[in-house]
C-alpha cells in the first residue's frame, strides 16, 4: 500500500510537472481574461429599453448611481489614479467587483420572469447568460491570481442588502433598471482594470496594449 | 395685499412694455451633448437659444455625484464658443456629472435642463489619422495595403484605451456600388484583395474605444489601381482562342484526309516477295503444299564445295542401322564405276524417308536444280509445264509422307514419273551410260523398271538409275566431263546481255603458252591442235526464272 501511494504521488508529481510545463503563460491568461470581460453582454440588457416603460415621473424618485451597493469600494476615478494603482490591487478590485455581483444576479434571475415587461423571457435568458459569463471570468481570474502570487489574492467583500426589487410593478421595473445600470458601470470598471493590467503584464510588447 | 397685487401688475406692464421694445430675458439654452475623445477629458456643448435681444452670457455649472457643491466650467474657450472643456484634472470617470447651463442677461437668467453625464458613456474617439493607401503589385494579383494611425490624443500605450478599427472601400467609377466594410480589430493596417484593374478606390476608416460610439469616418483616400493586369489577361485570351481555332482547323483537315494521313504515317509494309513463293498456295492452307513450297526455295543459298558434294547418301530410318549405311555408302560411291550395284539399296532408300544430318541444305540445292532442269525439258507432263512460273505443287499421284516432305519425297515423286527417263535422256545435259550387269549380282528383288533418282555430284543435277533386265543398269548422268565452274564475265553489253569468258583446256593438251619465251617450258607430248584452243562462243540467255544462265555451246573435240 505504501508503495502504491508513493507511486501515485510520484505519478501526480510528474503530471503536475507536465501540466505546469504546458501551462499558459501569464500574459496569455491576461489576454483571455480581458477578452472575456470585454465580451460581457451587459449592454444587451439595455436594448430592451426598460426605461421607456417607466411611468412619467420626476427624476427625483429615481435611485441615484451613488446608491449602487458597490460604490463603497474605492476605485480609481481617472487614468492617473488607475495607472498609479499596483497590479495586485487592480486584480483585487476586479475580483471584488465581480464577486459582489453574484448575489444580485441571482436575485435578478429569480425576478426576471415575473417582470412586467413584454419581453421578460428574453430578459431572463439574458440574465442567465450574464451569470455564465461572470462565472467563467471569475474562474479565470482565480487561476490568474494563483500565478501572480499570494499578495494579489485579497478580495474585499461587498455585501448586497437588497432583498427584493419592490412590491409594485413600477418600483420593480425601476429597481431592475437601476441594478442593471450599476452592473454595467462595474463591468466597465472591471474591463478597464484588466486591460491596464494586461498592458503592464506584457511589458516587452507595448504594441499589444 | 394691495401692494403685492400692485407689484405684480407693474411687472406685467413692464414685461409687456419690454416685449414691445423687443428685449427679454434669454431663452433656455439646451445642452447638446458632451463628448470625451480619449477617456481623459470631455467637452460639453450647448445651444444658447434666444438671447432676448440683450447681450447674454452663459455659464455652465456641474455637480459631481460623489462630492458636494456646484462648480463652474473650468474652460469656456478651449473648445470654441458655447462649449465647456473639462481637462484631465477635472475629469473623473465612473462618476455622474450633473451639468446645467445658465443664460444670463440684464433682464434675467434662464437655466437649461440638467444633463446626467458619465464619462464612460460619452466616449467617442476622433477618426484615425495618416491614412495611407498603396498598391502592392505582386505577380499574381495586386492588392491594396492600407495603413493608418490612431488619433493622436488617444493613449494606447498604457492600456487605458483599446481601439478597434473599421474600414470601408468603394469603387469610385461604379455608380451603384456600395461601401464594403471590413473589421480590422486592433491592427493598424489591412490588405484588400480582389481589385479591379484601372479603377479608383475610395477608402475610409473609423475607430471605436472599447464599447464606445464609433468615430466619424476619416477623410476619403483615393487610389488608382493600374490596369496592366487586364491587358495581360486579354492577350492570353486572344492567344487561347486563336490556338483553339487552329487546332480545330487542323483536326478537321486531318479528318477529311484520313486515308492520306494514314498512308503517310503508317506506310504499307511490302509483302514478302520470295522468288518462287506462291501466296495463293499458302492461303489454300494445305500443309504439305506449304512445306514443300518452302523447302523448294534456294534458301539458304549455298555454294557447294567439294566437301559437301556427293558423299550424300543413303541413310535409312532409325530401325535400319548403320552397318547398312556404311555399306551403302561405300557401294554407292563406287556405284557407277564398279561392279555390283546394289540397286536394291537405292530402291529402299528412295522408298523411305531419308534423313541426312547436316546435309539437307545440300539436298535442297539439288532439288531446286532438279526442278529447274525438269522445267527446261519440254514434253513433260502437263503437271509441270502447265505452270510457267515456279510451281510448288508436287505431282499429284505421289503418295508422300505428309509430315516431312523431305528431299527424297521429291526424288521419289520424280522417279515415278513415266516420262522421266525419256525426257532426261533427251536433255542436253544428260547422257546415258550403261553399267553392265554382273553375273554375281543377283537379282534379289524382283525389280521392275523403275527409275531411281539420286542427286549427283554436281549441283542441280540428278542421276537416274534404271534397271533393265536385259541391258542391265542404265544410268543417266549429267554430262559433266569437264569441270564447269562459274564463268567469268568479260563484258556487259546491254541490260540483259553479258559476255562470259571461258577458258577451255583442250584435251590431251597441256597448258602451253603460245608464243613467247615460255615455250621451252611447255612440255609438248602432242602438238596442240589449233582449233582446239579456239575459245568457244559464249552467250547468255535468261532463264525462265529470271536468272542469267550461261549457255554452253556444244564442244566438239
Amino acid at each position: 500500500m505504501a508503495r502504491r501511494s508513493q507511486g501515485t504521488k510520484l505519478h501526480l508529481a510528474v503530471l503536475c510537472l507536465v501540466v505546469s510545463c504546458h501551462a499558459i503563460g501569464l500574459s496569455d491568461l491576461m489576454e483571455r481574461a480581458s477578452q472575456r470581460s470585454d465580451q460581457l453582454p451587459v449592454l444587451g440588457m439595455f436594448s430592451f429599453s426598460l426605461d421607456s416603460h417607466f411611468p412619467p415621473m420626476g427624476r427625483v424618485m429615481m435611485p441615484r448611481p451613488s446608491m449602487c451597493h458597490t460604490s463603497s469600494l474605492q476605485t480609481p476615478k481617472d487614468k492617473e489614479q488607475a495607472l498609479r494603482v499596483s497590479e495586485n490591487e487592480l486584480i483585487s478590485l476586479a475580483r471584488s467587483l465581480l464577486l459582489a455581483w453574484n448575489d444580485p444576479l441571482l436575485l435578478l434571475s429569480s425576478e426576471a420572469p415575473t417582470l412586467p415587461h413584454p419581453s421578460n423571457g428574453d430578459i431572463s435568458s439574458k440574465i442567465r447568460e450574464l451569470q455564465d459569463y461572470s462565472k467563467s471570468l471569475g474562474d479565470g481570474l482565480d487561476i490568474l491570481v494563483n500565478k501572480m502570487g499570494p499578495s494579489s489574492q485579497y478580495i474585499s467583500s461587498i455585501p448586497f442588502k437588497g432583498g427584493d426589487l419592490g412590491n409594485d410593478k413600477t418600483s420593480r421595473l425601476i429597481n431592475f433598471h437601476f441594478l442593471m445600470s450599476c452592473f454595467r458601470r462595474d463591468s466597465h470598471k472591471i474591463d478597464s482594470f484588466l486591460k491596464v493590467l494586461r498592458c503592464r503584464a506584457t511589458k516587452m510588447r507595448p504594441e499589444t496594449c | 395685499m394691495w401692494g403685492e397685487v400692485g407689484g405684480a401688475l407693474v411687472l406685467l406692464l413692464l414685461s409687456e412694455v419690454l416685449d414691445c421694445i423687443g428685449i427679454s430675458p434669454p431663452g433656455k439654452p439646451v445642452l447638446i451633448n458632451c463628448r470625451s475623445p480619449e477617456k481623459e477629458t470631455f467637452t460639453c456643448r450647448w445651444d444658447p437659444g434666444f438671447d432676448g435681444g440683450l447681450p447674454t452670457t452663459h455659464h455652465l455649472y456641474y455637480q459631481k455625484e460623489d462630492s458636494y457643491g456646484m462648480y463652474e466650467c473650468p474652460d469656456y474657450q478651449a473648445a470654441g464658443s458655447n462649449s465647456c472643456f473639462f481637462n484631465k484634472s477635472h475629469t473623473s470617470i465612473w462618476v455622474n456629472y450633473n451639468i446645467t447651463v445658465v443664460a444670463i442677461n440684464s433682464l434675467g437668467s434662464t437655466v437649461s435642463d440638467p444633463l446626467e453625464v458619465d464619462v464612460m458613456y460619452i466616449v467617442q474617439p476622433n477618426a484615425p489619422e495618416n491614412v495611407t493607401v498603396s498598391v502592392v503589385e505582386t505577380e499574381e494579383s495586386p492588392h491594396l495595403l492600407v495603413k493608418w494611425e490612431p488619433p493622436h490624443e488617444a493613449d494606447t500605450r498604457s492600456g487605458w484605451i483599446t481601439l478597434t478599427y473599421q474600414l470601408r472601400v468603394k469603387r469610385q467609377n461604379k455608380k451603384e456600388s456600395e461601401w464594403e466594410e471590413y473589421a480590422s480589430g486592433k491592427q493598424t493596417q489591412l490588405i484588400i484583395y480582389s481589385l479591379h484593374p484601372g479603377e479608383v478606390y475610395m477608402v475610409q476608416l473609423r475607430c471605436k474605444l472599447d464599447h464606445s460610439l464609433w468615430s466619424e469616418w476619416s477623410t476619403t483616400t483615393h487610389t488608382e489601381v493600374p490596369d496592366y493586369f487586364l491587358k495581360e489577361r486579354s492577350i492570353w485570351i486572344v492567344v487561347t482562342v486563336f490556338s483553339a481555332f487552329i487546332i480545330l482547323l487542323v483536326t478537321f483537315t486531318l479528318a477529311m484526309k484520313r486515308k492520306y494521313v494514314k498512308h503517310c504515317l503508317l506506310p504499307p509494309v511490302p509483302g514478302p516477295k520470295i522468288s518462287g513463293l506462291d501466296t495463293q498456295l499458302l492461303k489454300s492452307g494445305r500443309s504439305e503444299d506449304i512445306l514443300s513450297s518452302l523447302i523448294n526455295q534456294g534458301f539458304p543459298p549455298t555454294i557447294a564445295t567439294k566437301d559437301q558434294q556427293v558423299d550424300y547418301l543413303l541413310v535409312f530410318d532409325s530401325e535400319q542401322v548403320t552397318p547398312d549405311l556404311q555399306n551403302g555408302q561405300t557401294r554407292t560411291n563406287n556405284s557407277i564405276d564398279h561392279g555390283c550395284y546394289d540397286h536394291s539399296l537405292l530402291m529402299e532408300a528412295n522408298n523411305k524417308e531419308v534423313k541426312v544430318g547436316g546435309r539437307e541444305t545440300v539436298e535442297q540445292g539439288y532439288s531446286e536444280g532438279l526442278e529447274s532442269t525438269f522445267r527446261k525439258t519440254k514434253g513433260l507432263s502437263t503437271d509441270v509445264t502447265s505452270h510457267p512460273y515456279p510451281q510448288k505443287k508436287p505431282f499429284n499421284n505421289v503418295t508422300e509422307t505428309p509430315k516431312q516432305a523431305t528431299v527424297s519425297s521429291k526424288y521419289r515423286s520424280l522417279s515415278h514419273h513415266k516420262d522421266l527417263w525419256d525426257s532426261l535422256a533427251r536433255h542436253l545435259d544428260y547422257r546415258e551410260t550403261v553399267v553392265k550387269s554382273q553375273s554375281n549380282c543377283d537379282d534379289k528383288h524382283n525389280l521392275s523398271s523403275q527409275n531411281i533418282v539420286t542427286p549427283s555430284k554436281d549441283i542441280g543435277y540428278v542421276e537416274v538409275h534404271r534397271w533393265t533386265k536385259s541391258i542391265g543398269l542404265k544410268v543417266l548422268v549429267p554430262k559433266m566431263d569437264k569441270r564447269q565452274d562459274y564463268s567469268k564475265v568479260s563484258v556487259v553489253e546491254n541490260d540483259n546481255v553479258v559476255l562470259l569468258k571461258r577458258e577451255t583446256v583442250p584435251l590431251n593438251c597441256t597448258s602451253c603458252k603460245v608464243g613467247g619465251n615460255q615455250s621451252e617450258k611447255c612440255l609438248q607430248q602432242k602438238p596442240c591442235k589449233p582449233n582446239m584452243t579456239v575459245p568457244a562462243k559464249e552467250g547468255v540467255h535468261i532463264g525462265s526464272n529470271g536468272y542469267v544462265e550461261p549457255v554452253t555451246m556444244s564442244h566438239t573435240l
